[in-house]
This record gives C-alpha cells, structure tokens and sequence, in this order.
C-alpha cells in the first residue's frame, strides 16, 4: 500500500486547494452579496423574463475538433522522436501510416468546407429535399404528411 | 514499477523488441480499415461529389475483399492452426475468424440496404459508409482481441463511429436523441469496461487474456475481491454493448431513433463484436472463475430473455418492438455463454452455439430491418406497427419475406432460427440448466406471439384487425375520401343536416357491395406502395437465402461454428 501514499496525497493537496480557493476568495473577495438588480444585464428598461439566447457560430466548435486531431498527432510524434533512433524503419513506417490518417481527415475536413471563414455560402446544399412547406411544416410540428395532391383534390 | 522494469529490460537489450507481425491475421482490417480511408481521400479530392452508387460500389468491394481474407484466414487456421500475434494481442483461431466473416458480411449487406436510405434520404458524401467501415473494423478486431487493451481498442473503434452513425440523418430529431442518448451511456458503460481492465490488471499484473489464464490457473487468489470486482465491470461493459438486460435501457431508444439500416448493422455487429469479446475473455481467461461468473451469466440471461420478450408484446413501434426482440435474442445467446462455462466438451458446444446464435441472427436482424427501412419511408416515418396493416395485398414480396425472416426469429422449422435456438437450449441442457432451457422456451413461446401478430397484421384484411372500433371510423372517413375522390359520382349530400347520417348509410352500402378497388383505398392511406431498391431487394434476398437455405440445409454453418469451437484455446 505503500506507493499509493504519493497519489492519496495529490489526493489531499487537490481538495486542499481546491477549499483553499473558496475559502481565500471569500475571505478575500469584496464581501458583497449581488442584489437583483446588480446582476440584471440593463439597470432600466423591461425585465427581460428569459435569458437572451446567444449566438455561437459552430465553427468554433469544429475548429476545436480540428485542433485536438492534430494535438493528438503531436502527442504520438513526440514519444517517437524520443525513441526514433531504436524503433528505426518499422516506427518510422508506423508513424507514417499514422499521419497519412490524420492528413486524410485534413483533406476531408478542408473538401468540406470546415475551414472556409465568412458567410455560409453552401449552407442550403444537400438538403435537396426541402421545400417551403416541408420547412413550415417542421415548423409548426405538425405530426401528419402533407397530403398529396390527388388525394386532396 | 512494472513499467520501469519494462524500460531496464529494454535499455538492457540495447532496444525495443519489435513484436512478430503475421500479416494474415489482421488482413481484414487492413482491408476494411484501408478501404475506407482511401475512400474517404477519393471522395475529398474529386472534384464533384461523388455518386452514391460509385461509393456503395466501392463499399461492396472493400466488404468483399475483407471478406475474402477472412476466408483466406480460415483456410490458413484449418491447415496451420491457430497462432497469437503481435506479442500474443492478436490471436487468429476459428473463433476470430467467423466473427471476421460475419462482420464482413454484415457491412457488404448494411452498404446494400443503406444505398435505397441515402438516396431517399438526400444524404450525399462517403461519411456512411466510411463510418460504417470504421466501425466494421472495430468490430473484426474485437473478435480477434486477444488482450483486454485490444479488447477496450476495437470496443472504442466500433462504438465512436457508432455513435456518429446513430446521428447521421441530422435533418431528424429523433436521430439526434438517439446519438446523444446511445453516446453518454455508451461512454459510461465504456468507462466502467475500463475501471475493470484496471482492476484485472491489478489482480492479474497483466491484461494478456492467456497471460490472465496462466496466473489464475498457477496461483489461487486468496482475497479475491479485487479480482471480482474486475471481472463484475468488464461483465457490465460487455453487458452494455450486447444489451443484456439491466442494461438494456438505451436500446429501444437508440434502434428507433438511429437511421434505420444503421440499427440493423448495430443490433448485429455490436451484438456480435460484444459477444465474441465475452466469450473470449469470460471462456478462455477466466475459465477458472467459472463458478463465481456462471451464475450472473444464469441470471442475466433469466431476465434478460423474459424481458425482451414481455416487453416487445406491447410496443406499437415496430423498431422498438425488433429491439426488444433483440434483447430475447442477447438472452439466447447468453444461454449458450451460460454452456460455454462447463468444461470440456460440453463448454465447447455452447461456444458453437452461441456463435451459431450470433451467425443467423445477424442474417435475420439485418434482413428484417432493411424492410423495416425500405417500409419506413421517406424520413423514416411510418414506422408504427399499425403501418403494417394489409401489407400482404400492397405488397406481397416485401411481406412474404418480412414474414420469412419473422418467423425465422421467432424460430420457426427449416429457418436458421430455428437451429440456432434449438442449439443454445441443447447445449444448456447439456450443461445441466435445464430450468434455463425452460424459461427460454416459454419466452421463445412468448415471442413468437408478437412476431406473429405481426405477420397476421400484415395479411389480414382490414375489417378483422383487433381495434375494431377504430377502423371502423377510419374506414368511414376513408370511404368518404374515396367516395369525394371519384369526382364523377354525384354528390349526395350537399346541405349539412343530415350529412352524417348520409355518409353513413352511404359508407355502409360501400363496404357492402365493394369492390376491390374501393377496398384499396383504406390500406393506400396507411402507407403508399413504396417502390423498393434494388440493392435493397438483393440485401434482402441474401438475407433470406441465408436463413432458410442454411435452415433447410443446416450441416455446412454448424460444421463451420463447430470448428471455430475447436480452435478457440490458442
């Protein structure tokens, strides 16, 4: 039980700081409760009753996609070039393989479009389907299919 | 410790030892794995998108190249034997090999069926099929795993595309929910698969299935507890993926939401992959345990089958109801886990037939969701159970087959199911289970109830259908809509007073003196005639001449499981 003596206490330090840091923020920190009106985002006007929805590209997210693939890549060559010297032509066949992956899905992510800035230019594409009323119906939630023009005639 | 030892012995020997790679082994996955990356950089790189047809063509050669390679491999197991690779992770044996072929197979028929869906569906781009072929590998390389390590690798490969594939049409809502629903649980479930790695390794100092073989067998664990507990989160991780029955909540969700040829590939390759790992690592590592394990094994089963089967009784979905039919069919298959404890010969008739099991089902699970999604419509919508009604008249193939593959599940004569289930409950007997064979008779009974009902609904005539008050307003209204559609018939009504009592009366002389045509009218409304694709009917087909061609002619498929059984110890 001995060499888990380390980790119970990182254990320990990590909840120490962890209290540590409320405790010293509320020592502190200027003492003051927020009342309603300090936290309410305009000081006049209506109160809003909801929050206002935020707008968020989703490009960022794509980007942090983006990035952890090629963080990982990154990850894996460095313990190889460590190494290099002992796993000589196999590793290095290995570790191509490997970026020939991550580079295909660069390509993919480059034909689609995910790192294409500015206005949405194909945003409408590959949704041949939709129409008008297929969009208001979606809209309006209505559970039954649109009838067909026969049947409704 | 270990670790540092590791690095001493290798700076000892001036360098890494490079493990023996036999190729052959992992040929399929070189295949599958290749195929579909090189796909993925055609279709990036072309200029236009490319065709759908030119992708499936391609996923078809790619299955069927894995596929050959499989059989090479089994070629290769009956003359050399069995062998481990890449430093013993990696084993090839008979075992490996059926999964590898049904996994192949699999894909080459999910590429067929999800043709029809991509191009009714409007989703263009190799993003299905390169998925598919991702998780495709994930699944070979589970059957093959011979270390826990390799085990939790190909259990993450087949899930993560999973998950993405349970979302892919993004335009429906119910796809979403189901990705969402089957990623958090699934990441759990994996979390827990990974404490119990741990927790083995702890026990064992090692996670090589046959290095966990050896120790358990030279050395008695005096404070197992550790060791249990091990095993007890491997069994919930695998119990997870096969969806077993305390564990099955996120099926019925995830098989309805989930594009519906994505569903047929997931209750059959997860299933599969998910069993083979199972067996290996429950049958061949911890064989000695079998005491401590086989009665969870018995219990899991026990509720599993009675659940699966009770439960799918009262589903109006008709994907809903298949995934609790596949949860009974993961309590078949747990029957002849359960078997595959015993020792000796015994043990190895209830691998053989668990993966008998494993076998039909995929062919029938995947048949029988290709109708259900060439059925299902655009945007997978009329998927109600209702939607079936008349189907015979409609449309008679679709329905025989539908009937076909139904009644194989519910393990009707001269069909794969048939044998498969006769060959689980035999081998539980054999294993002294019989009051398991029992119950998994009474809930074969059970569910050959809603697997018939289904094929009563969709050969009876309306009018005898059980809710008869129902159809009885829905045939006046839709009579009244045939009466309103044939524009040359008079009008008879045309002040509002005594309409209802009109139409009425009128209705009544319709159903009367109908004749067929205004008797098509009522099972029009249901589900308009869909027009089959081709490479959906020749999916379905295949999926048929499998069922009942090797239920009619059983001998070459129980040769080829009970050869993988015999190799299955490296």
């Amino acid at each position: 039980m001995d060499q888990y003596l380390p980790i119970v206490l990182l254990l320990g330090l990590g909840l120490l700081f962890a209290a540590g840091s409320f405790v010293g923020s509320s020592l502190l920190g200027p003492a003051k409760k927020p009342t309603g009106a300090k936290i309410a985002p305009y000081e006049c006007g209506i109160v809003p009753d909801h929050e206002p929805p935020q707008r968020f590209p989703v490009r960022f997210y794509l980007v942090a996609m983006i990035f952890i693939i090629f963080d990982i890549e990154i990850v894996f060559l460095y313990p190889w070039a460590v190494i290099f010297r002992e796993i000589r032509v196999f590793g290095f066949v290995e570790v191509l393989v490997f970026a020939v992956v991550v580079f295909v899905a660069f390509l993919f992510l480059i034909s689609n479009g995910a790192l294409n800035w500015g206005p949405a230019k194909r945003l409408s594409e590959g949704m041949p389907s939709r129409t008008s009323d297929s969009t208001i119906l979606r809209i309006t939630a209505t559970p039954s299919p649109p009838t067909s023009p026969e049947r409704a005639a | 410790m270990r670790v540092a030892l590791l690095i001493a012995s290798a700076s000892l020997h001036g360098g890494i030892a490079m493990p023996h790679i036999a190729y052959l082994a992992i040929l399929p996955e070189i295949v599958m794995l290749g195929g579909a990356i090189l796909l993925l950089a055609v279709a990036s790189l072309v200029r236009s998108a490319l065709n759908v047809t030119v992708i499936t063509v391609s996923t078809l050669v790619i299955s069927l190249a894995s596929l050959a390679a499989a059989l090479w491999q089994f070629f290769d197991v009956q003359s050399h034997g069995a062998y481990t690779t890449l430093d013993h992770a990696v084993v090839l044996d008979g075992f490996s090999v059926l999964v590898t072929v049904l996994v192949a197979s699999a894909m080459a028929l999910t590429a067929l069926v999800g043709d029809g869906y991509q191009r009714r569906e409007g989703l263009a781009g190799p993003e299905f099929n390169v998925l598919a072929m991702v998780s495709a590998t994930g699944a070979m390389l589970m059957g093959e795993a011979n270390d826990l390590v390799i085990v939790f690798l190909g259990l993450e490969i087949l899930s993560i595309a999973l998950y993405v594939l349970a979302a892919f049409n993004r335009r429906r809502a119910e796809s979403g929910e189901a990705a969402l629903k089957y990623f958090l649980l699934g990441g759990f479930s994996s979390a827990i698969f990974v404490y119990g790695i741990a927790l083995t390794y702890g026990a064992t100092g090692t996670t090589n299935l046959t290095q966990i073989a050896d120790f358990l067998a030279k050395n008695v664990v005096v404070s197992d507890g550790l060791l249990l507990a091990g095993l007890t989160l491997l069994l919930v991780g695998f119990a997870f993926k096969v969806a077993a029955v305390p564990f099955h909540m996120w099926t019925p969700d995830v098989y309805q939401g989930s594009p519906t040829p994505i569903t047929g590939f997931m209750s059959a390759v997860a299933k599969a992959a998910g069993f083979a790992a199972l067996i290996r690592v429950f049958v061949s590592s911890f064989g000695v345990l079998r005491v401590d394990w086989q009665p969870i094994i018995y219990a899991l089963a026990v509720v599993t089958l009675l659940v699966g089967a009770v439960l799918a009784l009262i589903q109006t979905d008709i994907k809903r109801m298949l995934a609790y039919s596949s949860i009974n069919h993961a309590g078949f298959v747990l029957l002849g886990l359960e078997a595959a404890g015993a020792l000796g010969k015994v043990g190895a008739r209830g691998v053989s037939s668990a993966l008998y099991y494993l076998f039909a089902y995929t062919f029938m699970a995947i048949g029988s969701f290709a109708i259900v999604s060439v059925l299902g419509g655009r945007g997978d919508a009329a998927h109600e159970i209702s939607n079936y009604k008349g189907l015979g008249k409609r449309q008679p193939f679709l329905a025989l087959a539908f009937a076909v593959l139904l009644l194989s599940q519910a393990g009707a004569p001269f069909t794969t199911g048939f044998w498969a289930k006769l060959q689980v409950v035999a081998a539980a007997v054999d294993a002294n289970s019989v009051p398991l064979a029992v119950i998994a008779m009474v809930s074969a009974a059970v569910a050959a109830f809603f697997y018939l009902r289904v094929v009563l609904l969709m050969y009876s005539p309306k009018k005898f259908v059980s809710d008869q008050e129902g159809d009885r307003l829905e045939n006046l209204d839709a009579s009244g809509d045939a009466v309103a559609s044939t524009s040359a018939r008079e009008p008879l009504w045309s002040g509002s007073g005594r309409q209802t009592a009109l139409v009425n009366e009128l209705n009544a002389t319709l159903l009367l003196e109908s004749s067929p045509e205004t008797i098509e009218v009522p099972d029009e409304r249901e589900g308009d005639v869909v027009n089959v694709p081709v490479l959906a009917v020749v999916a379905i087909g295949i999926c048929i001449a499998v069922t009942v061609g090797f239920g009619v002619f059983p001998a070459p498929l129980a040769d080829f499981a009970h050869k993988a059984s015999l190799l299955f110890m490296p």
